[in-house]
């Protein structure tokens, strides 16, 4: 008997010791499959450092046979090394669950023969009714403790979400087939600034409602160039495909070209299939629609009659003229200034819907700041001599919404609507200011004091940074924000007409003289220069990757947005171009002195 | 008359089955301008509908088996063997798939989206168990389902809780259910699948977090025997409430209750209904005022609680497909540096309408929104359900296993020292 249970208490012992050590496998085991699992999750063998920098050479360097061969190596045994990991934590796992299962069988077997008698329980009496009265209260409490947890979250998740996805579907609905003409090229969008007005109506319901009846989706105006310089009025395309090479004079890629009635250093802006832009002399103005397929004239309105248009006409420089700011189209109407200060909004059939005069521009070279849109508000920049302001009227009526008034010298350069990732924000540019609005309110959300003279280039944004210049005072890059900062500035090269573009890695700065600078856009660092040797006006164009730069005698300068100086292509136009291109649809649409050109492939 | 029966079921299943084979070969191959190669043409490995009857086949006679054990041979040692088997063919062989747990989102889901075909096995997985439940109690849980077989490989050292902590946690499962069965109706996800515990280990294939969760749950089961069991199984709640009806479950003693108090203790899941000899210190009236206040507190909790799940119905909804591509189409990736997401890109490349995509998410959004009642309301009257539970109590003077919670694993029967001869 002693003997018996002598060899039982050793094999107790024994299972014991085992299961021990296999629970104590298990744990190492556990932790060795944990950094495997880590490890492999973290690596990524196919885009590692080394692997980064031979592929980069061997682009540089295609026929390097060593150079192949390496990286083939290199490959192999990074494919090796994580498919090898993977083996490891599999087997690993195989070994927990086998080293689990001994602990299991060992306990079992200990329980089997440590035979545990039942035994009565010490005699503690719980009153049952107390006790089920506790349980009620418990039941009580957990489901008070549920609902406030339930609202609490329900309260801070809650963000009207059904309601905008009714409204922005209904809206959507009415602008299907703008969509439809539209996704395929959003699908391809380049993302260079973000601009997005439905994540503000996602956020807002109000703006969502307005959305309805009064202004377009951020993709219908990101698949169209409804303003100076394409959407946001920041020189970046959001479509893709665009052609790099033509020639006006033999015809290539020359979709069409239509001759302008009136002349006028407005750029052409681009709704769907209908191209807007607007001429003038000295006692007329008129806004023209062209077919954007045909280049056929749909209509012409000639803008008069309009209630305070003074009868003088203003003086203005030639190289200014009586219509110089681009026009600003909705999908609902086109929206058009000249230089008398008559504001007038046209319908896409042509029809006038509003009309107003702001009041002869006091202006030495005459008015050229073009319009811009923010969701159902036309933004106005009105840089008069002593009454400087921006201004923001009902698309759809014409009456004043907000008007702000600027303590800035008078200027010439455009207003850019920007989604800075928080807000939208409308930046101006006048002496001495770099000022921010808010474009619902026309409260000024910032302001730095960085620029002098008589501002005419517009300002270029890019990923927090906005970047101002001006001849004769200085090139200053901005990160945005209460207050800014001036990250980096220079001195070297300055524009009095053409406005830059930037990425987030690259400003590109154009000089009327002719020059194209490249900067790095945070610290300011000068990549590269290039000499085009013929004056330019017209502002850059960021799209498909290179930039579109025309000078002025017609030739479009297209390079590639690096580090160095790549040319694309020079594709002249056959005549000479002040303006800066429109791109939508897969075509460019240039004006030229006399003509209007699309090209397309 | 039976054996005809039996024979044109067995034709019928084969006939269903035939017919959704041929259904897969419907459509036309999609013609690929990419130069993509089309692998050859696999017919249907005719081994997994074998598979499928065999699945079905084991679980009846796996289910009729541990009923006998339990009701008829009251053999502890049998269960345990029939749970090991259990657990190494619909565990590990059959690597959780298909589960009587997770059927409950196939019927749901067949129930809500007559276009969703369900499959025999499924409906059977169902159906099965709940029926055997009313006739023998849960003896599905006690030996037939792999998630119930693995806890209770490793309940070790088993403590009580106490009932307080029973009571709480024991809501748990009906919350689980109720989401479940709200994320099956709308075809947004099959949560129970999605976050199964076990899974990963018998295909030693997971997530890290989901290993973890299954780790964690099989180290807590060492202390609290079959955690999953008890306080998250949704499948469990059915198996509740049709156990309470169920026609012959286990006792704990095959005669007459001696009151030795030795099976007291016994049950690792507290599942031991203890004799109530104490009359209720409060009088009649007092419990029939309080009974009828809280009977009729039952339809204000369901409406607060439908109230109160109607208000979650956008966070519920975030993880739906059609939302979740709303919202990123309402909120784009603003930072280039960030890819956008593959819902965006399949999106964009499909040519959908913005419009329908924002008509389809508000569709589900108001699904949500009539289901955040109907599972608030439901969650409510869990709760009064509890509540009223507790407060009645019928008198009884032995130990009895309570008919909802026990596994019917037959651990007690071995402390009771009433044999049969």
């Amino acid at each position: 008997m002693k003997n018996e249970k002598k060899t039982s208490e050793k094999t107790i012992r024994l299972l014991q010791s085992i299961a021990f050590a296999s629970a104590m496998l298990a744990f190492v085991l556990c932790i060795l499959i944990s950094v495997n699992y880590f490890q492999v999750k973290s690596s990524d063998p196919l885009n590692s450092p080394v692997m980064k920098s031979l592929t980069e050479k061997y682009k540089s360097n295609p026929d390097d046979e060593q150079l192949k061969a390496e990286i083939r190596e290199l490959d192999l045994l990074a494919r090796k090394a994580f498919f090898t990991n993977k083996w490891q934590i599999r087997t690993g796992g195989y070994l927990l669950l086998f080293s689990v299962l001994i602990v299991i069988i060992c306990l079992k077997s200990v329980e089997l023969i440590m035979v545990k008698l039942p035994a009565v329980p010490d005699d503690k009496t719980d009153n049952f009714w107390n006790l089920r009265k506790i349980n009620r209260k418990w039941v009580a409490y957990s489901g008070i403790f549920l609902v406030c947890i339930s609202l609490l979250f329900a309260f801070l998740t809650h963000n009207k979400l059904g309601e905008t996805l009714d409204l922005t579907a209904k809206a959507g609905s009415m602008t299907d087939s703008t969509q439809k003409n539209t996704n395929d090229n959003l699908a391809t969008a380049s993302s260079t600034v973000a601009t997005d007005s439905t994540t503000q109506t996602g956020k807002d319901s109000t703006a969502s409602i307005q959305t309805m009846d009064g202004f377009p989706t951020q993709q219908e105006i990101n698949a169209n160039s409804p303003a100076f310089r394409g959407p946001g009025s920041n020189g970046v395309v959001f479509q893709r495909g665009f052609p790099t090479s033509w020639n006006g004079s033999i015809g290539k890629n020359i979709k069409w070209k239509t001759a302008i009635p009136l002349p006028g250093y407005n750029s052409p802006v681009v709704w769907n299939d209908k191209i807007f832009l607007s001429g003038a002399n000295a006692t007329k103005r008129e806004v023209y629609c062209f077919d954007l397929n045909t280049g056929k004239i749909l209509w012409q309105t000639l803008v008069d009659k309009i209630p305070g248009s003074s009868a003088t006409a203003p003086k203005v420089n030639g190289e200014t003229g009586f219509a110089a700011p681009t026009l600003t189209a909705d999908g609902r109407r086109v929206y058009a200034i000249f230089a008398n200060g008559d504001l007038i909004a046209i319908d896409f059939e042509g029809k006038k819907v509003w009309a107003k005069n702001l009041g002869l521009p006091k202006n030495h070279y005459g008015h050229s700041s073009s319009l811009a849109m923010y969701r159902d508000l036309l933004i106005v920049q009105y840089d008069q001599s002593g009454n400087t302001n921006v201004m923001a009227l009902a698309a759809k009526t014409g009456e004043q919404v907000w008007k702000t008034s600027r303590d800035v010298k008078i200027s010439w350069s455009s207003p850019i609507i920007v989604n800075t990732g928080k807000q939208m924000e409308a930046m101006l540019v006048a002496e001495p200011f770099v000022i921010s609005y808010n474009p619902a309110t026309g409260k000024e959300l910032w302001r730095i004091n960085c620029i002098s003279g008589e501002v005419g280039p517009s300002l270029a944004y890019a990923d927090g940074v906005v970047f101002s210049v001006n001849d004769y005072s200085k090139l200053a890059a901005i990160k945005i924000g209460s207050p800014p900062q001036l990250l980096w500035e220079s001195d070297e090269y300055m524009s009095d007409i053409p406005s830059p573009v930037a990425t987030s890695k690259y400003l590109f700065l154009p000089t009327s003289y002719g020059m194209m600078i490249c900067y790095d856009a945070k610290t300011g660092e000068k990549y590269w220069e290039k000499d085009f040797a013929t004056p330019t006006y017209a502002s850059p164009m960021l799209a498909d990757g290179n930039v579109f730069q025309m000078d002025k005698k017609g030739v479009m300068h297209i390079f590639k947005t690096d580090k160095t100086y790549t040319s694309v292509n020079e594709s002249p136009l056959g005549e000479g171009s002040v303006c800066t291109p429109a791109f939508a649809n897969g075509k460019i649409i240039i004006r030229g002195d006399k003509n209007l050109y699309c090209i397309g492939k | 008359m039976k054996k005809s029966l039996a024979l044109a079921f067995l034709v019928f299943l084969s006939a269903v089955q035939f017919l959704n084979s041929y259904g897969v070969q419907r459509f036309p191959k999609p013609e690929f301008e990419s130069g993509y190669i089309q692998p050859e043409t696999l017919l249907p490995n005719p081994r997994a509908e074998a598979l499928a009857l065999m699945d079905i086949a084991v679980l009846i006679i796996s289910l009729s088996v541990v009923s006998w054990l339990v009701i008829k041979k009251r053999s502890r040692n049998g269960v345990f063997w029939m749970s090991l088997f259990a657990l190494a063919y619909f565990g590990f062989y059959r690597e959780g798939c298909i589960c009587a747990i997770g059927s409950i989102q196939n019927v749901t889901l067949a129930f809500f989206d007559h276009s969703y075909l369900i499959s025999i096995s499924a409906i059977v997985f169902f159906v099965t168990p709940l029926v055997y439940t009313l006739f023998f109690g849960r003896t599905f849980c006690a030996a037939v389902c792999p998630f119930g077989a693995m806890q209770d490989l490793v309940a070790f050292s088993p403590q009580k809780l106490g009932s307080r902590l029973n009571t709480v946690l024991g809501i748990i499962p009906y919350i689980y259910l109720g989401l479940a069965v709200l994320y099956a109706a709308t075809g947004t996800d099959f949560i129970i699948c999605r976050y199964d515990p076990f899974v990963g280990i018998w295909r030693l294939n997971a997530s890290f977090g989901m290993y973890m969760f299954g780790g964690l749950l099989l180290v807590t089961g060492i202390f609290i025997a079959r955690p999953y069991c008890r306080f998250l199984c949704p499948y469990g709640v059915l198996l509740n409430w049709v156990s309470r009806f169920s026609r012959k479950h286990i006792t704990i003693t095959p005669s007459n209750c001696i009151q030795c108090r030795l099976c007291e203790n016994s049950c690792p899941y507290d599942a031991i209904d203890m004799p109530v000899t104490v009359k209720n210190p409060e009088d009649k009236r007092t419990m029939g005022r309080k009974l009828i206040f809280i009977t009729f507190l039952i339809p204000f909790l369901m409406l607060a609680g439908g109230w109160t799940g109607s208000r979650l119905h956008e966070p519920l909804a975030s993880v739906n497909a059609k939302v979740k591509l709303a919202k990123q189409i309402l909120n784009p990736v603003t930072d280039k540096n960030q890819a956008e997401t593959f819902e965006i890109e399949a999106f964009k490349s499909a040519g959908k309408q913005q419009a329908q995509v924002f008509a389809e998410a508000s569709e589900v959004l108001h699904e949500f929104y009539i289901g955040g009642w109907i599972l608030g309301g439901f969650i409510g009257l869990v709760f009064g359900g509890l509540i009223v539970g507790r407060m009645i109590t019928k008198h009884r003077t032995d130990y009895i296993p309570n008919k909802g919670t026990c596994f019917s694993c037959v651990r007690c029967v071995d402390y009771c020292p009433v044999k049969l001869p």
